[in-house]
Parts: structure tokens; sequence; C-alpha cells
């Protein structure tokens, strides 16, 4: 099959996709280079002073968010796939709703709940009496718990899928065996999960340790927001790229984990004629406790916040507040994203076309190279794109170009990941038929195969879309002068603990999000 | 003749079972998922210890749901599972699967893929003391010949070494009965033969008594000392297998489990006139009524002659027979077998003599009669 069309191919496509990657990964060789050339002085010195605590609240982050997406994830997919419920099917899709806010949005909403004289602290007093106090949001346990409602969602979905796909046939022959319920939960069900929670888990740490917005906003120490205090603060490139080193290998790590993992669970799933365990019914008690425990968490990860939003910016817009320059924010994030997002996709083309119709290695590298954006936490990628500007071409320093360069470096893999199954799903014989009747190659993709792919590339478009609009960090550090987008106005708003001034900006990407999200969901669902 | 065989077939089961308890029992079995469509309804059945009994049909017609009844897996609406003399399952009642001591073959195998073969045949062991444990799953794995392959993961075996193990790890715990959920539909066609001999054989050797479901009725031959011939969630004919091959109770039977082609007649006095000859009849319909007779085509021989009206329509090779489609003068279509080295061209007129054992009957219905 390869064997034909490696004939056809141009070798332009290849060439062009060495081009793309190379772009790709040049930003991360510079950060390498800058990090090894470092003078020993400092590294001693940031191992001395910064690199302990970094690690260890990193860690900490890491393990305490793990914990608690665990324990909501699991439990709530095990809820709605096993029992019966009123309302069941929209809690199920209502779950996945935490993933619209982005961190810095849950972050900031949390800092006015918990802060003092916040309404939780209110509500705590009537109950504890007027000294209580509940604990600062700019705590561990407040990183912890904005976190942990903002990623459970990944859990959730991961374990769900793995619960609907799981054969009921090992259940059952393990009952057979004689062995009971509680011992099949423990001795069967649970390690066959395990590959989808595991995947599940490194997702969220990923997300928490290039999590830049929400550990900005509540002054938690972790590397990126050390990252981007070394640059902002100190201008000390050498020593955020050191910083920065060590966060891409611990982001590798877990990126790594969730790949293997993924795959382990496909191959746990894949064995055997599938049959759907049956669902439990629940009395009425039941149905109330399993509504009480999707209120109390949807509430505090989604609805609370929003319904905040919704009220802040009600109010805002009632005062006036909101002015001219609030569309002027929406043009520019929307511009940029959709700038972004269409370079992309050009760009990613040929980057896809090479992994899914011509095995090699150096397909496969250049595949490798283009998801190396996905190690590179905002603060991160944007220190590799200054520098890497600053040596090849200087001028353009301070422009919407580096901000552009930036967006595509770092959201190109999560666009790759969904071209890619979209070309494989055109088979290579449709391109050959066209072939044989007489079709030039660019005819070919003109007339076959981008017909075909076209709403996988639309979906891929607008996930790196709605990623731009949200992308915090890069934006802070790279953009021109006066340039703000709504990402950047809402962080720049909630630092200064103007809640009300950032509700507008806020709801509206959550809003924008919500449709791209259930798309996104969707197209691998299947109804529980 | 049927009298006679019919005769052997009770006495061989009498004298080889003579006042036991049956392993299994099933008296008027009911499973419905949705009231009003059973999806088995009045199923009984019996097997002794030792006895390999087969539920054979089409899917969808029950044979599973039966299975997994057995098991445990469902509820039945009405009727009594019994294993051992033990009520297991009724309406009111259901033993859960742990506590039966079945043991159980997925048609998947459904070995635990993150243990084992060592851990997964001592999964349902874990009441033993290890060294006895450890002895069990040793004395399991070499009876089905996987010594050696203990540590190996189940998706490092061929089909036919899992399915070995599925049945190791089903022995290992000294069930009462065991329960095969189509076994062999998983494996390589080319392997079915072979592991079918070995798995009687284990299952004669170790005195199992199991129930075999399968849609494959040369396996249900193979295999069965009694067969269940399902359909629509109705128990058509339970009987040995020469029994359910030559004198099928139901049309459905007759077709089901080999080719059959059905010719018209009417009965006179001790015999039905057809277009094929006369048969003899034993008396169950009246004079005149219409019947039709169940011909198989290794019944049915050709010859050629210039004279016949009959005609050869198709050859098609079998390997070890020809089977030859005929036209008779009605139009009417029949079977025939040759074997394979008498080769008749397609356009021969033949002579058709049929020399049956044993003559089946069923009444004309409109499907059967027409050509």
């Amino acid at each position: 099959m390869t064997q034909a069309i490696r004939q056809w191919l141009p070798t332009s496509v290849s060439a062009l996709g060495v081009l793309v990657a190379g772009l790709v990964v040049l930003p991360l060789l510079y950060i390498l280079t800058l990090a090894l050339s470092a003078q020993a002085v400092v590294w001693s010195r940031l191992w001395q002073t910064r690199i302990p605590e970094l690690l260890s609240n990193t860690a900490w982050l890491a393990i305490g968010v793990s914990v608690g997406t665990l324990l909501i994830g699991v439990s709530l997919a095990w809820l709605i796939v096993r029992y019966d419920f009123r309302g069941r099917r929209i809690w199920e899709w209502a779950l996945v709703l935490p993933l619209t806010m982005p961190t810095y949005v849950l972050a900031y909403i949390y800092t006015y709940l918990l802060g003092t004289g916040g309404p939780v602290e209110q509500l705590w007093r009537l109950i504890a009496g007027p000294q209580a106090q509940v604990f600062s949001p700019q705590t561990y346990a407040g990183a912890t718990l904005v976190m942990t409602l903002d990623t459970f969602p990944f859990v959730y979905l991961l374990t769900r899928a793995a619960l609907l796909n799981l054969n009921v046939s090992f259940e059952e022959v393990g009952r057979a065996c004689g062995v009971t319920r509680l011992g099949i939960l423990w001795r069967v069900t649970l390690p066959l999960l395990r590959p989808a929670i595991v995947a599940g888990l490194s997702l969220v740490i990923l997300y928490v340790v290039s999590d830049f917005g929400a550990v900005s906003l509540l002054r938690y120490q972790t590397f990126t927001y050390a990252v981007y205090q070394q640059l902002t603060g100190r201008y000390d490139h050498a020593a955020a790229a050191i910083l920065s080193l060590l966060l891409v290998v611990f982001a590798l790590i877990f990126l790594l984990a969730e790949r293997w993992f993924r795959q382990r669970s496909r191959f746990y799933q894949t064995m055997g004629r599938y049959r759907a365990p049956a669902r439990k019914a629940c009395g009425l008690l039941g149905t109330i406790l399993i509504t009480a425990y999707c209120v109390l968490i949807l509430g505090a990860a989604f609805a609370v916040p929003a319904w905040l939003l919704l009220k802040w910016t009600a109010t805002v817009i009632s005062d006036g507040t909101i002015d001219a320059r609030f569309f002027g924010f929406m043009v520019n994030s929307t511009f940029l994203s959709a700038l972004a997002a269409t370079i992309a996709i050009i760009l990613g083309t040929p980057l896809a076309y090479l992994a899914t119709r011509r095995h090699s290695r150096v397909s496969v590298l250049c595949l490798q190279a283009a998801y190396a954006g996905y190690v590179l936490p905002g603060p991160v990628g944007a220190l590799a794109i200054l520098v890497a500007f600053s040596q090849i071409a200087p001028f353009w320093y301070g422009t919407v170009i580096v901000l552009i360069v930036a967006y595509v470096v770092h959201f190109l893999p999560a666009g790759l990941q969904t071209m890619e199954p979209a070309l494989q799903q055109v088979t290579p014989n449709l391109e050959e038929a066209a072939r044989s009747l007489g079709s030039s190659t660019v005819q070919i993709l003109r007339t076959v195969t981008l017909p075909l792919v076209r709403g996988g590339f639309i979906v891929a478009w607008v996930l790196i879309f709605l990623q731009c609009m949200k992308e915090l960090p890069a934006t802070l550090l790279l953009r021109p002068v006066g340039f703000d987008t709504l990402a950047v106005r809402v962080w720049l708003e909630a630092s200064e603990e103007y809640f009300q001034l950032a509700a507008p900006a806020a709801l509206l990407i959550v809003v924008m999000t919500v449709p791209a999200l259930l798309l996104l969901v969707a197209k691998d669902w299947r109804a529980a | 003749m049927i009298f006679m065989e019919k005769q052997t077939h009770q006495k061989m089961r009498t004298a080889a079972h003579s006042n036991r308890q049956p392993v299994l029992e099933l008296r008027h079995v009911t499973c419905a998922y949705e009231a009003g469509r059973p999806a088995i309804s009045d199923i009984s059945l019996t097997a002794q210890e030792g006895d390999i009994v087969c539920l054979l049909g089409p899917s969808g017609c029950g044979k599973t749901t039966t299975l997994r009844a057995i098991a445990g897996f469902e509820a039945i609406t009405a009727g009594e599972v019994y294993l051992q003399g033990r009520l297991v399952s009724s309406p009111s009642l259901s033993v859960p699967t742990e506590q039966r001591r079945i043991g159980m073959v997925f048609q998947e195998y459904a070995l635990f893929p993150h243990l084992r073969v060592v851990d997964n045949v001592a999964f349902g062991l874990r009441h033993l003391p290890a060294d006895q444990r450890a002895d069990q799953v040793n004395t399991m794995l070499a009876m089905v010949g996987l010594t050696g392959f203990e540590r190996r993961y189940p998706h490092e075996l061929s089909g036919g070494q899992q399915q070995r193990v599925a049945l190791a790890r089903a022995l290992a715990q000294k069930p009462v009965m065991l329960l095969l959920d189509e076994p062999f539909s998983n494996l390589d066609p080319d392997m079915t033969g072979k592991m079918r001999e070995d798995l009687l054989q284990l299952l004669r050797h170790t005195n199992t008594t199991a129930l075999l479901v399968t849609h494959d009725h040369d396996e249900a031959f193979a295999m069965a000392d009694r067969i269940a011939v399902l359909n629509h969630g109705q128990l058509e004919q339970l009987d040995v297998p020469e029994a359910i091959y030559h004198t099928p109770a139901t049309p459905f039977v007759a077709d089901f489990v080999g080719q059959a082609d059905f010719i018209p007649g009417v009965v006179e006095q001790g015999t039905v006139l057809t277009e094929l000859g006369i048969f003899p009849h034993e008396k169950e319909y009246s004079l005149g009524a219409k019947v039709v007779v169940m011909i198989r085509p290794d019944d049915v021989h050709v010859a050629p002659s210039d004279q016949a009206k009959a005609t050869i329509l198709a050859r098609q090779f079998r390997g070890s027979e020809n089977l030859y489609t005929i036209a008779l003068p009605s139009g009417r279509i029949v079977h025939s077998s040759a074997s394979s080295t008498s080769i008749h061209p397609v356009g021969t007129p033949v002579e058709l003599r049929v020399i049956a054992t044993h003559t089946v009957l069923f009444p004309q219905d409109d499907d059967l009669a027409q050509p």
C-alpha cells in the first residue's frame, strides 16, 4: 500500500514537513542550549535558592490534585456508568463543563469566594461562630482545590470511557470463579480500569505543572510562575531557561506516561466481544444522594462561578463601566486566534499527511518534533520564542508575529491530534482510485482528500482557535505594548482584585468554549 | 427401523444413568427481559454426571440466555433450575453465581489481561493455602498441556492456548459443571477440529458434566451426548445427535442440522405418495392427509438415463462429495450428494432413487411445499 504512494508522493511534502517540524522544535533547542550553556554559578544559585522549593511545591500540588481528581473523577464515572437515576443523562454531559473554565478564571473566582469577608467565610461564620475563618485561597489548599475542580473531568472522562468499554465478561467470569462482588471490584474491575485512570491522572498532572493562570493569581510558587518571574522581574534568561528545562523534563515524563497508559488501556479493552454491564436502578434515597453529590461538585466547579460571572457582567454593563476598549480586546483576541489557527492548520497539513501516508523514520521524527509544543508550558514556550527571535530576527521582536508563532508552536500538537485521525480515516485506496483515473497529486488533494477531511480539520481549527483565545502566559510575555487580549484583561483585572471588571471577558471566554467542548467530547462519546 | 434405534438410545441412556440425581435440571424455565416477550420459554432438560449436552440453535434463539440463567447471570421468570439437586434459580430465588460452583468458559475466554496465566488459573483458588493452590494450578496447566506458559500474559498466547487457559481456570475450582459459550467460535477454522477432539477427551477424562452452547451443528454432533435444539426461545427437540439428524422432530430442526428437501405427498394406506416415489408410513397421519417428506441429499442417488425427466441443474464440488441440484419434472428442486469421483455434467437427465432408512413426515404447509 505505502509502496504505491511512496512512488508518487512528491518529496516537496516531505521537505515541507521537515521544515515545519524544524520550526516547531527550534525554540526547544534554544532553551536547551541556553540552559546547558549557563554558567555554573547560575545553576548553583538556583539550586540553593529556588529549585528545592519549586520542586516540592510543584510536586505537592501535583500530588494533591491527583488525589482529589482521582476520588472525584472515578467516583463520578462509576456512579454515572453503573447506576441508573433520574437526570443521569444530563449529569453525564454536564460534568465535563468545568473544562470550559480557564484556570485563571476559576482561580480568580475562588479568590473572591474564599477571600477574607467573602461569601464562604460569611456562610461559615453563621455556622461556626463570628471568629471562624476559612483557609485562604492563596495557599497550597486553595491552589489544590481550584486545580482539582478544574481538572477532574479529565479523569472522569477517561474512566467513564474505560468503564463503558469494560467487557462485563471479566466480572462475570470472576464471579463464576466464586469471588464475591467486592473481591471482583478490587481484583478485576479496578485493575482493568487502572490504565485509563493513570492516563487521566497523567493528563491532570501535565495540566497542573504547566498551568500558569491559577498559580500566578493564587501566588503559589511553581516552576511556571518562577519562570515568569525570572523573565519579567529579573530579566534573567539563563535562570529562566534552567527552570524551564526542569519543567520540560517534568512535563515530558507525564506526557509519555499518558501516552503509554492510554495505549495499554486500548489494548485492555479490545479483547473479545463487548457486552455492556447492567445498570443498577436507584431508589429515591440513592437518587437524592447521587444528585446531591453531582450538584456539589458541579456547583463548585462550574455553576457558582458561571453564575457569579453572569451577575458581575450584568453589573458592569448596567454601570456602563464596560467601554469601547472591551470590544478592542475582543477584536484583538479573535484576530490573533483566527490567524494562528489558520496558520497552524496550513502548516499541520503536510505533517499530518506525512504521518498517515508515509511511514518512514523521517515522518515519525517530524511528528514527534511537532508534538514537542506539548511539553512547552506557556511561559517556557514564550521564553523559547523570545530567545529564538532575538537571535534570528530581532527586528520582529515585540510584534504580533512573535505572538502568532508562539501560538502555532504551542497549539499545533492539539490540532495535529485531530487532523491525524481525520486523514487516517480516508483510505489511501480512494487516492489511488483517483490516481488510476488520471488525477494529479494536487488535483487529488483538492478533489478527494481535502473534501473528505474537511470536518476533522474544522474541528482542529476551532480547537486551536479556542486555545489561543484562552492563552495567557505567552500572551502576557510576548504581546506588543498596549495590545491586550481578553485573557490578559481577565488576569490583569483579577490580579488587582477588580473582580467585576474581569467578569465580562471571562464570561465571553467560557461561553465561547462551551459549544466547542461539547463538540469535541461528542466526537468519541458513547452514551452510557 | 426408527423404532429400534430409538429403543437402543433409550437403553443406552438408562443403563448409564440409572437412578442417579442429575447434575443439572431445568424445569419449565422461562426468562423474559420484557413482559410478554420471553427470551426463552418453558425449557426443560437434565444433564447427568459426565454428560455433554449441547444447546444448538441460530443466533438469538435463546441458547446463551439459557446458559446465563444456569450460571445465575439472568433471573428467571418461571420454572426452576437445580444444580446437584439444590434449587439455585426460581422466580423468587437466585443463588449468586459465586455460590453456584459452576465453571464457565466465555466465547472470548475473558482471560484477565492484567494477570499472568498462573494467576488467571489461580483466580478462584484464594481459599486454598499457597502450596495447595500452586499444586492445583500446576495440575491444571499440565492437564491442558500448558506447562511452561505460567509466566505469560494472555495476549502472548495463541487463540487455542487462551482457550485452554480459560478451561484450566474454569476447572481449577472443581466445579459441579462446566458451561461453555461458543468455545470454538473465536478460533481459526483449521484448528477447531483438533481443539474439539482435545476438549472432548479432556471432558471425558475428567468426567466433567458440561453444557455447551453452539450454533454449529457439526460441533454439536462431534461433541454432544445429547443435543437440545432451540428456536425462538423454544426447545424444539432434545435427543441424541443421530436422532436429531435422522429423525428431526420439526421442519426447523430438519433444516438447521443439515441440508433437507421437503417433498409434498399424500398419505395412502400405509404409504405416502410423492413425486419421488412411494414411502412407508407409520399411521401418524390420516388417510388423504397432505404431508411433506423430508429427504436428505445422502438418501438420494442419481443415475444418468436418457428417458429420465429430472435433470441436473448444478453441481457443487465439495471435496469429499459432489452436491447435485436436480430439477424434478414439476420444477421442484431436490439435492443429491454423490461421491466426488463420479461426475455428471449439468443438464444430464437422471433417474432418482431414494433410499431412506427412515421416513420423516411433516404436515404440509405452504412454506415447505414451495418448490
